[in-house]
């Protein structure tokens, strides 16, 4: 007994070892970007500040509000657009049975993995072409696109557990396919809705590819690559650059926070990153 | 009987609102996936330079300077060594967290969420707070070793050539640990509870019992897990972007992906840069393929 409290107490002191581990980089980071110029040199980045000031936050907020609030809109939106058409795509493939549906899923998902890279000229050159460079619209576009994969399997791993019965007595009643989604599908997607939006608000948010070679300036520009040039801006004055970092991470963090079953869900539904 | 109907008028409008939904989306990704791949090769076989296309098709010349290219091949090597290191060792980490937390934890879930956050944060994000822990002279990993008397440790951690790429692969691995964890935790929980309990009664039990039965049952997580990993491993770039761009010594932390983005997006080599993502979309199907081939070939 007593040696099995022993083991007990090992667990739980490498849990708490892991703990420290994950959160000490963005422990010091908070700290950081509470810190005065003079607290920055004469505090070690662990320490809280001797004398917290939120100036920072301030400084970094009024080159960061523009570019958030573009994430805020083209993430949204793209979110809503992807989860809509991935959520149709995911019921086309399972109840509505085609020829050759299979080979349209594979074609569809193999868009998760690809490489952006491969596309990435093309990609410029064709919202260049449409007008759309240096347009949230045109992040809007893209993310919607590269969304379309992920949604339509989250979507068609959910669909296909909906019994085709259920289908079937609509279809003799008379229902098309349209009244059936929406009658019928629609009302039961609520957790594959939540799972899809949660989990591509995060990704979409996060990213910094596409917003890198797809703005310039500030009309468009992400939060991501806003972030990034923060770094050229403010070389050393490592508490305005945790400052900026804090901003930017603050509604994925807090998404995360909140909603963070969801995204779990997401991630395991043969979920990818990066 | 009016309802009935009503939907029997709407039924051939009906079938065409779904089934045009879905071919704009096999459209969109049609064009902007497989169509930009194939644009993207033609552009590898021609000789654009600079910010006016050139369609002028010249083979594989590109290839063949690919071939004597050194920053290349030290990408290349890097890729190679994030395959070969990150991706076992977050395995691993991953597996050991995973068991951990199957030891019926107090407030799994409060564990749970915390390891598994820095694979939520962005990369931007992630770079921005390494740069920060890394920093020689400042930095929170130097300042720690000086507070608790290990100045012997101190290190020029990203500055320095010879550990630059040693230290992105720790931080990865701390970011990517978390969600093998969490697929290996998946795996575990899946596992009929009668297995387990099976085992028990032959004897089985701690070390053993994860050894002889639940780790041989969770090959299918391992096999997921290893996949993500190794394409991950290839297509990384927004992290290096941020901690290193590419450096210190020129290329000592350079991957594919961030070659392809300074050839084409900085020095103009449109040619050049498509044809170092061609390579990179080959590598990544070669894993690809066989993967998905082998998940849904029997759906």
């Amino acid at each position: 007994m007593r040696f099995l409290r022993f083991k007990r107490v090992i667990l739980y002191i490498l849990l708490i070892f892991f703990v420290i581990v994950t959160l000490l980089p963005l422990w010091a980071g908070i700290m950081t970007a509470f810190k005065t110029e003079a607290d920055l040199i004469y505090t070690t980045p662990l320490e809280p500040p001797s004398s917290p000031t939120t100036e920072p936050l301030e400084k970094t907020f009024i080159i960061m509000q523009r570019p958030l609030q573009n994430s805020l809109i083209f993430t949204s939106v793209a979110t809503i657009l992807s989860c809509f058409l991935g959520s149709i795509a995911g019921y086309t493939l399972t109840k509505i049975k085609f020829k050759g549906s299979n080979t349209v899923f594979l074609g569809l998902i193999i868009g998760i993995f690809i490489p952006y890279q491969a596309v990435l000229v093309p990609l410029v050159m064709t919202m260049v072409s449409w007008g759309l460079y240096n347009t949230v619209w045109g992040l809007i576009l893209t993310h919607t696109v590269y969304g379309i994969p992920i949604c339509t399997l989250l979507f068609r791993s959910f669909y296909v557990g909906i019994p085709d019965s259920l289908i079937n007595a609509a279809k003799t009643d008379g229902a098309g396919t349209w009244i059936i989604y929406r009658r019928i599908i629609l009302p039961l997607s609520l957790m594959p809705f939540v799972v899809a939006s949660v989990f591509q608000f995060t990704n979409i948010w996060n990213d910094f590819l596409f917003g890198l070679v797809l703005s310039r300036g500030t009309e468009a520009m992400p939060a991501s690559v806003a972030l990034a040039n923060l770094k050229g801006g403010f070389v050393a004055m490592w508490n305005l650059q945790m400052a900026g970092t804090l901003w930017y991470t603050l509604p994925a963090l807090i998404v995360y926070l909140i909603l963070g079953k969801y995204l779990i869900k997401g991630f395991m539904t043969g979920a990818v990153k990066g | 009987m009016k309802r009935k109907r009503i939907s029997r008028k709407i039924f051939t409008k009906d079938r065409i609102i779904i089934q045009f939904i879905f071919l704009i989306s096999v459209l969109l990704v049609g064009y902007f996936v497989y169509i930009g791949i194939g644009w993207n090769v033609v552009v590898s076989l021609s000789d654009w330079e600079g910010l006016v296309p050139s369609y002028n098709i010249v083979g594989f010349d590109q290839y063949i300077k690919l071939l004597g290219d050194p920053i290349f091949f030290t990408s290349l090597m890097n890729n190679i060594l994030l395959m070969l290191i990150f991706v076992p060792c977050t395995l691993f980490l991953g597996l050991f967290l995973a068991i951990l937390l199957d030891q019926k934890v107090r407030k799994e879930s409060v564990f749970r969420t915390i390891y598994l956050l820095p694979f939520t944060l962005s990369f931007v994000v992630t770079g921005f707070l390494w740069r920060w822990m890394y920093n020689p002279s400042m930095g929170v990993i130097n300042t720690l070793l000086e507070t608790i008397g290990l100045e012997l440790l101190k290190s020029g951690w990203i500055t320095d050539p010879n550990m630059a790429m040693f230290c992105v692969i720790i931080s990865l691995i701390w970011q990517f640990a978390g969600y093998a964890m969490l697929i290996f935790l998946a795996g575990i929980r899946s596992i009929p509870e009668s297995h387990i309990m099976a085992a028990e009664v032959d004897g089985a039990s701690g070390f053993q019992l994860y050894k002889r039965v639940i780790i041989p049952q969770i090959k299918a997580s391992t096999f997921t897990a290893f996949v993500i990993l190794m394409v991950f491993a290839l297509k990384a770039f927004d992290f290096i972007y941020i901690l290193t761009g590419g450096g210190p010594a020129g290329w000592a932390t350079e991957i594919l992906p961030l070659t392809m983005y300074k050839e084409t997006f900085a020095m103009t080599h449109f040619a050049y840069g498509s044809t170092i993502a061609t390579v990179l979309f080959l590598l990544v199907m070669a894993i690809v393929i066989p993967y998905l081939y082998s998940t849904y070939r029997r759906k």
